[in-house]
This record gives structure tokens, C-alpha cells and sequence, in this order.
């Protein structure tokens, strides 16, 4: 089914509207439940908020301090030395440069070749298209962890390793991506299309000018989707990069864990860190990054 | 509509996977010029696919059959690698933690992240405000995730203490073989809920509220509303569900990487784990590669059961 990748999660208003008149109109017994619910759901809150609020606490916390008993909820006196210190302990600029860099790549890589190879799929008539479309599907069935053995080989003899070649090209494109495009197209008339042929304009330019615009949800849910995975990729990087100036963030994160283990004050810092890009994308990105993860369910 | 399009949209085979709305044509005016450009623009995502996917994975079906060090050229040796490999305690044990961690991840991710999407699904007092709050462990990246909760799991660690508010003597959580497991497999769980809770949620929302003034109409309870009317239409979303689980949960490195290594012991060595181990730091390609085939047949064997399950229900 071709459906609106925006739809699902937002509060359409006439839906919340009549929802909202529905509970009203339930009157006492809904209230008292929705209360329930709301307790139920502040509990589930609190279970996924606390290891955040232990991450950010405890990297201000005084290193002496950090197993004391009672627990110290609340840092006194902050420490806010723990963050220059562990900053200066390893290269980290240089790591979330690299996992910058690799993450955009990937990221502009998949909108580009997936959207095109969508296009091609659902808007021309070809021999092998339906072939070719099985294929990319069955990539999905494929992951990493099963490959990693001979590309490596591959990725090795191409003289990649300890490269961004080497951390980028492979994750160009994903089968996932395809999909997710293919669905949205599917939804675009062609009618559109077919008038700006007879006008005379060319195949890139209907394909840049009029197709990619229309649409901007599937994309925006596959920027987000896969920005997501390619600045957490942690097995690819560990096989072939082993040069310090290459590392990514998670690579230089879990170095520092088993270097300074018990520097729990400072190996936090770096966590909060390291979570702090993807966290200001939540929360200026907040609902297309939830439509963006929700998009990725739609059949 | 052209007599054309109309010849061309009865015709069966491929065409019947487009869009079947009356009055729409599915297909742009083929042409020579245009089935040129349509490959040209497909070839790019082909090839990648092709040298970063497809020849991987007939590479390691060859390489399983070989003895290769990466020194010496790789070596024939048939199925010894496989014969080798039911006989290896180290690999059983490896699979047999695997499927505990598919199975216990999958298992209560569906009914919990259900359970929360439908919870969501009306109005709600602080409604958006929640969902995000909830949906936080998804932003963590997982390396972050696994360096936060080991910190969490310590002897004297913060899980200790809430569990000693409610009189539960300290668990050695990630330190004994018999906890170890359940830990990693427990903060899967916590990151995984909320991102199939979204998807869930984008799937009930697409339950036309008909239905449900219907259903309420006809008196029926809300267990039978949810068994004949969520349910059933909510079963395409379930089974993607189920399906990326499997995947996502095969093949979780990074958490038992970090937190563990694989132990104590061999207790949560996980199939990504040790082929990564046997690969890269034994360097015994040929094993790698067989474990790697046998990893791909679990996961395919796990893909042929939910699509069954699945469809057969649908004939009842």
C-alpha cells in the first residue's frame, strides 16, 4: 500500500480532537484510567530517563564520591574538571570528526543512490527490474556481522583499509533505504512526471526538480534513520581501522572504557559526549526523528 | 484512461506489484532512451550492493570450505570446517547464547512495545512529552549504552542500590556466568522497547477509527475490540516487527563486546562475537567463514518460520 510516510505518528487534529471529545464524554471511569495509564507511563519514563540522568550525574560527581554511600544524587561540589580531562586523555576531536565525516557521507550516499535506484523502480518499465528489485531486498537478509570476513578481504585488496573509503563506501547504499523509497514513490503520480516530460524537460532534471521535492518525508526519515546507524557503526571500524587518526567516536570510546576503566567520572564525560550529537538532533528533529524511526515500519 | 494503459495494466506478472488505483497510470511511456536512463540510475545502488554485499557472501560460502590464514593462499578442505565445528563445545555454547539472546530479546520487546504503543494511543494528559522522554534510549548511541550501563552494574553501582531500597541483596550482574547474559539481554530490551513502541504506534494509528466506533457500537469489550480488530489489522506491522528484531538481535556486537568480551567464561559470546574472534584475532578466515554460513542459516531458518507462522494464522 502506498502510504504517507508523515501520517502515522502525528496528531492529525481532527483525530486528536474527537479523541479528545470521546474521552470527555466517557466522563469519571476514562479520567480515573487515563490516570492509571499515566502513572504506568511515568514509571516506563523514569526506567528510560534514569541511566541518562546517572551518565550526566555521575560525570560531574567527585571521583571519590562516585560509589559513595548514600547514593549522591545530585553532584556536590560539581566536578567539572572530569570533561577537560578526558577530552585531553585521547584524541576525541579528531573521533567525532571522523565519525562526522563517515556519518554525513553515508547518510548523503543512501538518499542519493537509494532515491535513484527507488525512481528507476517504481516509475519505468524495464526487463529485470523485478529481478533487480528481489536482489536489493535480499540484501536486508545480509548483515555485517555475516560478511565482515571477506569484505574485509575485499575492502583490503581494494588497499581500503585504515581509510574513509574504506569506513564509507561500503554503506552507500542499503537495501532498507531502497525499500523505504520505493514504498513512498509508489504514491507519487506519474501523471506529474509524464507533464513535465512533454514540456521537454530532461530525465535528471524531472528526477531532481519534481521527484526528489515530492518527497521530502521519506527522505527526511531516511537521513534520520540512517544517520542513526552510520554514527554507531562499531564492528566495521574495529576490523579495518587501526590507525589513531582514523578512529570513530564509538572506537575511541570503548578504547578510553578499557584504558581508564575506572575513571568513571571522566568515561562518563566522555559518554555524555558522545551522545550529545544525536541527542540535539532528537531535540530540535523531535518529531520527524520519531516519524523518521517510525516511517521505517511501514509496509 | 487509453485503451493503452488499460491493455498494459491488465497484463499479469511484475506490473501487478505497482499501484492498482484506477485512473492512475502506474508506469511512465516506456521508451528506448528511457529504459537507458532508468538502468543508468539503478546501476549505481546495484553495483555497491553487488561488491559490498552479494560477492561477500558467496566469497564466505567459498572460504568456509578452505583452511586460510591470510599468510598462505587458502587451502580446499571440503566440509572439514563444518565437521570441525559440531564437535567445538566453544561454538555450540556460541549458538546456544545466541538463540537465549534472540529469544528472550524478542520475545518480551513485542508484547512490551505493543502493550506502550497502545497505551499511547489515545489522549493523554503530557502525551507528546512522554513518548519523547520514552523514546530516549533509542537516541543513545550503543557504545555509549553499553559503557553507561556497565558504570550501572558495578558491585556498588546504582542498580544495587535501587535494589536494596526494595530489600533485594546486590545481583554480581555482569561478573557471574549465570547474570551476565540476562544483563546484556535485559539493556537490549530497554533500548529496543521504545523503538518498536513508535512503530507499533504508527501502525494503530493506521487503523481506521471507524472500525472502532463500529466495534463499540456492536457492545463489544475491549479485549475482543483488541483480538478482532488490532490484532488482525495490526499483523503486517507485527510481522516486520518480529523480522527486524531477529536481525537486530542476531547480530548485536558492540554491547557484549564492551561490557563482557564474551564472558565471564563464554557466557555471552555471541556468534558476531566469536566469528569476529576466530576472523580477527586467530585469524582463522576458513572457520570464520563457515560459522558465518551457519549464522546466515539460523537467520534464514528464523525468516522461514515467521513468515509461516504468519500466513498461517491467516488462513484460519
Amino acid at each position: 500500500m502506498p502510504s504517507d510516510v508523515s501520517a502515522p505518528v502525528s496528531n492529525g487534529k481532527p483525530g486528536r480532537l474527537r479523541r479528545l471529545i470521546a474521552a470527555r464524554a466517557e466522563g469519571e471511569a476514562l479520567r480515573k484510567g487515563n490516570l492509571l495509564v499515566l502513572a504506568v507511563l511515568l514509571l516506563v519514563a523514569v526506567v528510560a530517563l534514569l541511566p541518562f540522568y546517572w551518565m550526566l550525574s555521575s560525570s560531574l560527581r567527585m571521583p571519590d564520591q562516585m560509589f559513595a554511600n548514600p547514593v549522591q544524587w545530585i553532584p556536590n561540589p560539581i566536578n567539572w574538571a572530569s570533561y577537560p580531562e578526558a577530552w585531553g586523555a585521547q584524541n576525541f576531536g579528531r573521533y567525532f570528526f571522523n565519525s562526522s565525516v563517515v556519518a554525513v557521507l553515508i547518510t548523503l550516499g543512501n538518499l542519493l543512490f537509494c532515491s535513484l535506484a527507488a525512481y528507476s523502480l517504481t516509475k519505468f518499465r524495464f526487463r529485470g527490474r523485478h529481478l533487480s528489485f528481489m536482489l536489493i531486498l535480499s540484501t536486508m537478509m545480509l548483515p555485517l556481522e555475516i560478511t565482515m570476513v571477506p569484505l574485509f578481504l575485499i575492502v583490503n585488496s581494494f588497499g581500503w583499509t585504515n581509510s574513509y573509503q574504506g569506513l564509507v563506501v561500503p554503506f552507500l547504499v542499503e537495501g532498507f533505504g531502497v525499500f523505504l523509497m520505493r514504498q513512498y514513490m509508489l504514491s507519487i503520480p506519474t501523471d506529474v512526471i509524464e507533464a513535465a516530460r512533454i514540456d521537454g524537460a530532461s530525465e535528471l532534471r524531472i528526477f531532481w526538480m519534481i521527484v526528489m521535492p515530492l518527497c521530502k518525508p521519506a527522505l527526511v526519515a531516511l537521513a534520520i534513520f540512517t544517520f542513526r546507524e552510520a554514527w554507531d557503526l562499531y564492528i566495521w571500524p574495529l576490523v579495518i581501522i587501526t590507525d589513531d587518526a582514523l578512529r570513530t567516536l564509538p572506537l575511541g570510546i570503548s578504547l578510553f572504557m578499557s584504558g581508564y576503566g575506572t575513571a568513571w567520572d571522566q568515561v562518563m564525560a566522555i559518554a555524555v559526549l558522545g551522545t550529545l550529537p544525536m541527542a540535539l538532533l532528537f531535540f530540535f528533529l523531535q518529531r520527524a526523528f520519531i516519524q523518521g524511526i517510525a516511517g521505517t515500519g511501514l509496509k | 484512461m487509453s485503451p493503452v494503459s488499460s491493455s498494459r495494466s491488465a497484463r499479469p506478472g511484475p506490473a501487478s506489484s505497482g499501484p492498482k488505483t484506477p485512473g492512475r497510470r502506474p508506469w511512465l511511456t516506456p521508451g528506448s532512451k528511457q529504459t537507458a536512463f532508468a538502468w543508468a540510475i539503478l546501476l549505481p545502488a546495484l553495483l555497491i550492493l553487488a561488491i559490498f554485499r552479494f560477492l561477500p557472501m558467496l566469497e564466505a560460502f567459498y572460504l568456509s570450505f578452505t583452511d586460510y590464514d591470510l599468510i598462505s593462499p587458502p587451502r580446499w578442505v571440503g566440509l572439514q570446517n563444518f565437521i570441525d565445528l559440531t564437535q567445538d563445545p566453544l561454538f555450540l555454547k556460541s549458538v546456544q547464547v545466541s538463540l537465549i539472546y534472540v529469544s528472550c530479546s524478542v520475545i518480551p520487546v513485542i508484547p512490551l512495545s505493543l502493550g506502550l504503543a497502545i497505551l499511547f494511543n489515545r489522549a493523554l494528559l503530557a502525551r507528546n512529552f512522554l513518548r519523547s522522554a520514552i523514546f530516549m534510549p533509542v537516541v543513545m548511541p550503543a557504545v555509549v549504552m553499553a559503557v553507561v550501563w556497565t558504570f550501572m552494574y558495578q558491585q556498588d553501582g546504582v542498580m544495587n542500590t535501587i535494589l536494596g531500597w526494595v530489600g533485594i541483596d546486590p545481583v554480581p550482574w555482569l561478573r557471574s556466568s549465570s547474570t551476565a547474559l540476562w544483563s546484556v539481554i535485559m539493556i537490549g530490551i530497554w533500548r529496543a522497547v521504545p523503538y518498536y513502541m513508535v512503530i507499533f504506534l504508527a501502525g494503530l494509528q493506521a487503523i481506521p477509527r471507524d472500525y472502532y466506533d463500529a466495534a463499540k457500537i456492536d457492545g463489544a469489550g475491549s479485549w475482543a475490540t483488541f483480538r478482532y480488530i488490532t490484532l488482525p489489522l495490526l499483523k503486517p506491522t507485527m510481522l516486520l516487527v518480529v523480522v527486524m528484531n531477529v536481525i537486530v538481535a542476531m547480530k548485536v556486537f558492540a554491547v557484549p563486546m564492551i561490557m563482557t568480551g564474551g564472558g565471564p567464561g563464554d557466557a555471552t559470546r555471541v556468534l558476531p562475537l566469536f566469528i569476529y574472534q576466530t576472523a580477527f584475532e586467530f585469524f582463522d578466515m576458513g572457520k570464520a567463514s563457515a560459522m558465518s554460513v551457519v549464522m546466515f542459516a539460523i537467520l534464514m531458518a528464523f525468516a522461514f518460520i515467521q513468515v509461516r507462522l504468519f500466513t498461517r494464522k491467516e488462513e484460519q
